[in-house]
């Protein structure tokens, strides 16, 4: 983290528009770019598949599902698993971090194997598909397990080459599949699965490079997920909420309704890649210098006057970024706004489907800085409140995308009352904790343990 | 609190810290005659200890009118490392914790008291025993002082007031150490006894006060050294104190002739809470009793009310048989007592714990010193292993003089075999009371070489008008002066008349002033007047004397 963050800080402390931008185009590069060329990729097959007539859409729900259900499980270990070697990397242990690394990525592999071949099943994907369906899910999963540790030992780079050639090669190859061999649909999943496996092999590839080749095999991983608990399952709300008011949706209204919200949920999620550049940029620079100089000044001797100092500098940058956030996004989201009628039109949505758009991106922005919230709260290690404000949102969403069907409204209303709410209660428990720091910082310490 | 008792309720129950039966020593004989010496009363022993690993078997026998040994300690033994699951538990446990301790309603009073503990300025004794009301209200929890929010406050004044340099960590977990045995030291529950008898302040006397406010029962002080001025001796030696010592030099190392440096914050917040402890027990107690004037005077300027001190000082019982006397020398001895005079070499013994406080490297340097005038037969008498890297420095520092064949170390011997073998005892110690050790001397006739600590000046020059009229019984030098040690060594070496005539003012000194028997008198008036009046009271109150101790929990 720290790495990656003196490299923005070099390129906007050269005082030129050019490094600026370039700094917040990584960020966009590291947030969003495997996500966005994903979901190109993804695209892009729907409209080949469709003017060649084929018929895709087992194929593209079939994906769809794989995303959604490795992201949601990935997302406990790779957090715990970013977490444990962060820690490794600061305590010097760096020879801790390959075996447990090593063995957490075979069962990953394993684990989504078993899972996707559970998904064949559970769909009914004919053979051809089934075969290759399983292994493509296992891929996924650990494609998820790879970024997060890739996030934090490698460079940028090696994540935007393996999805920069990955996305491409899994259209190519797609298409070749389809068009030189005749598999038909199928090749579709053939060769976009060849492209995710090639994205892959590269992340490993970068990752197996930044571990050091000295392995203490002896390391565990198992003992961070009980410490980590926490985390993990704060982590597993905040995925699972992203999904709960489709599943909802599509449970209450059925498959047709909720791929009709879904789409127009994506679409609506595309306004919150500024904000997310915005907030990566100020967290890996400013705002981290600022936690570092307290964390520091604690162990060289500051007094408790300078630690307070500290402490209101790290409150301060904080609401600064929460506004910055929210005023980035206000204006990514008020472009949205404006230009829903064209963006709605653009995907071939159905004009029904403009206000609906709005009000998602109202959501959206929404749920951004509620995310934004639960990362300063990681940042703190406040597992605890990280873990409340992602099952309220959790809680929320279901609840109130129930409660908007019910009352006969649009299931995208209760979306935004939840998220919209969900993000207050976070902006209150951030400013009362980071209010309190010095007090938590040091009132939480253990007693007469080694 | 493990105890061991086998009886109603004692007359008096004796406070000690870190003594008394499991550390040999002067406050440890001490209590152990006084003890002995009361055989008509029974006695309980609170020993405050660190931790349980800290202390072995007693070495003490217990003498049979002791019906109760009780131990508390202040901390606890430290656990071994967490493993990651134990320390998410611990994490959830300390998460407990503080909510529960910020859902209090009532503040606490303890904290409050230990708020002025630490940052009362006036010496009043009614304001000391108002925050002696404070603490003994046993009203705040280890983890509220640990996690709660009103305890940080608390911290937070504390730096804010007395330590604002001070580096913030530094001061969390001194807090945390000072607070921690206060906490336990006030929850432990209270063995009931006639009266109660501390003997020093410090942790004995808080526990000691505590009890006497609950019971309303009278408590008494004895203090050999004086408690706040020995903590403060070890503090400014502390090597776990850091200091902004660094930061004086401008980080450089360079200690130019002009630098001197601050009192660290810590070591005055330290210093603090110890003095604010004697204030405490001068307070509360009924009398204050203290083993010499210049003793007095530092209770007093520590805020002792005057009216309460009384001097007993030591007592020794003399030999049976009186020292050995020359033939030469019997017709002059005009019936007085008079001292065997050897031939060369001078036997110099150093008697005591070999203890950095006993600064026996001074005394080696000044053997050293003396030895290249005159012949020395130098002798360290005491147990060891107390310290045994301070130990381990003295032996190598004989060795790299060169001075094997003439400094022995001998270990512990019983004091009958000490004394008729010694021609001078030098004690160079940083501190003391008033050392057992120059009256076992005197009793035997053998003068004294002693450091201007404590009572030593008067035990060898006089106390009173009377007393200065014996003339001296040796020598006083100044600390950590092994030159002016060595001086006096020559002198009496190299005169064999003065030693004899010294060591029969000693021997004459201690007849007079120092008797066991006198001592022990004041003690048993001090008891009766605070209601423990032995067995026929007892057996009045239909109360049986018990037997003895006979197992250490």
């Amino acid at each position: 983290m720290a790495g990656i963050g003196w490299k923005l800080q070099r390129m906007i402390d050269r005082g030129s528009l050019a490094g600026t931008i370039g700094a917040y185009l990584t960020g966009v590069a590291v947030t969003s770019a495997p996500w966005l060329l994903t979901t190109a990729v993804l695209t892009s097959l729907r409209l080949v598949a469709r003017r060649s007539g084929t018929e895709f859409e087992v194929i593209e729900r079939f994906l769809t599902v794989v995303y959604a259900v490795t992201v949601v499980l990935s997302a406990p270990v790779h957090v715990v698993v970013s977490r444990f070697t962060a820690d490794r990397l600061y305590d010097h242990h760096v020879e801790k971090i390959g075996a447990p690394l090593r063995r957490a990525t075979a069962l990953t592999l394993f684990m989504f194997a078993v899972t996707g071949l559970v998904l064949v099943l559970l769909m009914r994907l004919p053979l051809p598909l089934a075969v290759v369906g399983a292994p493509l899910c296992a891929i996924i999963g650990a494609q998820w397990l790879m970024l997060s540790v890739g996030g934090g030992m490698t460079s940028p780079v090696v994540v935007l080459r393996a999805f920069g050639v990955g996305a491409p090669l899994s259209l190519l190859a797609a298409w070749v599949f389809d068009h030189s061999f005749g598999f038909g649909p199928a090749g579709y999943l053939y060769g976009f699965a060849a492209g995710q496996l090639a994205t892959l092999g590269m992340l490993v590839q970068g990752v197996a490079r930044a571990v050091p080749g000295r392995a203490d095999e002896a390391a565990r991983l198992l003992p961070a997920f009980r410490e980590y608990r926490l985390l993990a399952f704060s982590a597993l709300a905040y995925y699972l909420s992203i999904w709960a008011d489709k599943v909802v949706v599509y449970l209450v209204m059925g498959g047709d309704a909720a791929a009709f919200y879904a789409a127009i949920a994506a679409i609506a999620w595309f306004s919150v890649i500024p904000a997310f550049a915005w907030i990566y940029v100020q967290i890996e620079t400013s705002f981290y210098q600022r936690f570092r100089a307290f964390y520091s000044d604690i162990e060289v001797g500051a007094s408790l006057k300078q630690l307070k100092e500290r402490a209101d500098r790290i409150s301060v940058e904080a609401r600064r970024i929460l506004r910055g956030a929210g005023i980035v996004q206000a204006s990514a989201s008020g472009i949205a706004i404006a230009a829903a009628p064209i963006l709605v039109r653009a995907v071939g949505l159905s004009p029904d489907a403009t206000p609906l758009f709005r009000m998602a991106a109202i959501g959206a922005a929404a749920q951004m800085l509620t995310l934004l919230e639960v990362l300063l709260l990681y940042y703190f290690d406040l597992r605890r409140d990280a873990l409340l404000i992602s099952t309220g949102l959790l809680a929320g969403e279901t609840a109130f995308t129930l409660a908007a069907w019910g009352a006969g409204w649009p299931p995208v209303v209760g979306y935004v009352v939840a998220c919209g709410m969900t993000a207050a209660a976070g902006a209150i428990l951030v400013r009362r904790r980071l209010s309190t720091l010095v007090l938590d910082t040091f009132q939480s310490q253990p007693f007469g343990v080694a | 609190m493990a105890s061991t008792s086998t009886s109603p309720i004692p007359d008096v129950c004796l406070l000690v810290e870190g003594t008394y039966p499991f550390v040999a020593g002067g406050v440890s004989s001490w209590v152990h005659d006084i003890i002995r010496g009361h055989p008509e009363l029974t006695f309980a022993v609170l020993n405050v200890g660190s931790h349980p690993a800290a202390y072995g078997e007693p070495r003490y026998q217990l003498p049979e009118n002791v019906v109760g040994l009780h131990r508390v300690f202040c901390q606890e033994t430290a656990r071994a490392p967490l493993t990651g699951d134990e320390r998410a538990e611990l994490r959830e446990e300390i998460r407990r914790m503080r909510d529960s301790a910020d859902a209090r309603t009532e503040p606490s009073r303890v904290l409050e008291g230990l708020r002025r503990l630490h940052l009362e300025e006036d010496a009043d004794p009614e304001i000391w025993r108002g925050i002696l009301t404070d603490l003994a209200a046993a009203d705040l929890s280890l983890p509220e002082l640990l996690y709660g929010r009103a305890s940080f406050d608390l911290l937070t004044a504390i730096a804010e007031q007395v330590a604002s340099e001070a580096p913030f960590l530094d001061l969390f977990w001194h807090y945390r150490a000072i607070h921690v045995p206060v906490l336990r030291l006030l929850a432990a529950p209270v063995v009931e006894a006639t009266c109660y008898h501390a003997v020093s302040t410090g942790y004995a006397g808080l526990v000691a006060s505590v009890w006497s406010h609950r019971t309303g029962r009278q408590m008494a002080l004895t203090e050999h050294g004086i408690y706040s001025r020995e903590r403060d001796m070890e503090l400014a030696r502390a090597d776990w104190i850091r200091d902004a010592a660094e930061a004086d030099d401008g980080g450089f190392g360079l200690r130019t002739a002009t630098w001197a440096p601050r009192i660290s914050p810590l070591r005055r917040l330290w210093s603090r809470f110890f003095r604010g402890l004697s204030r405490l027990t001068y307070a509360q107690a009924t009398r204050i009793l203290t083993l010499s004037d210049v003793n007095r005077k530092k209770q007093i300027a520590d805020g002792a009310p005057v009216d309460k001190i009384d001097i007993v000082p030591n007592g020794v019982d003399l030999p049976a048989e009186p020292p050995p006397l020359l033939e030469a020398d019997a017709a002059a001895a005009d019936g007085h007592d008079v001292i065997e005079l050897r031939p060369a070499p001078m036997r110099v013994g150093f008697v005591g714990r070999v203890v950095p406080i006993k600064d026996l490297i001074t005394f080696i340097r000044a053997c050293d010193e003396a030895l290249r005038s005159v012949e020395l037969d130098v002798r360290v008498i005491g147990p060891m292993e107390e310290d045994g890297g301070y130990a381990s420095r003295c032996r190598d520092l004989v060795a790299r003089l060169g001075r094997a064949e003439q400094i022995k170390f001998l270990g512990p011997m019983p004091p009958a075999k000490i004394y008729p073998d010694l021609d001078v005892v030098v004690l160079t110690s940083f501190s003391e009371g008033q050392p057992l050790v120059i009256l076992e001397a005197y009793a035997c006739g053998v003068p004294v070489i002693a450091t201007d600590v404590g009572a030593c000046r008067e035990m060898v020059e006089g106390r009173t008008p009377a007393d200065r009229a014996i003339g001296p019984s040796g020598f006083v030098t100044r600390v950590a002066t092994p030159k002016e040690t060595a001086t006096a060594l020559v002198t009496l070496a190299r005169d064999p008349k003065l030693r004899r005539r010294m060591g029969a003012a000693g021997r004459k000194r201690v007849t007079t002033f120092y008797q066991r028997q006198d001592m022990l008198a004041a003690y048993r008036a001090l008891y009766g007047s605070m209601g423990a009046a032995g067995p026929a009271v007892a057996a009045a109150k239909g109360d049986a004397p018990a037997g003895n101790v006979t197992a250490e929990a």
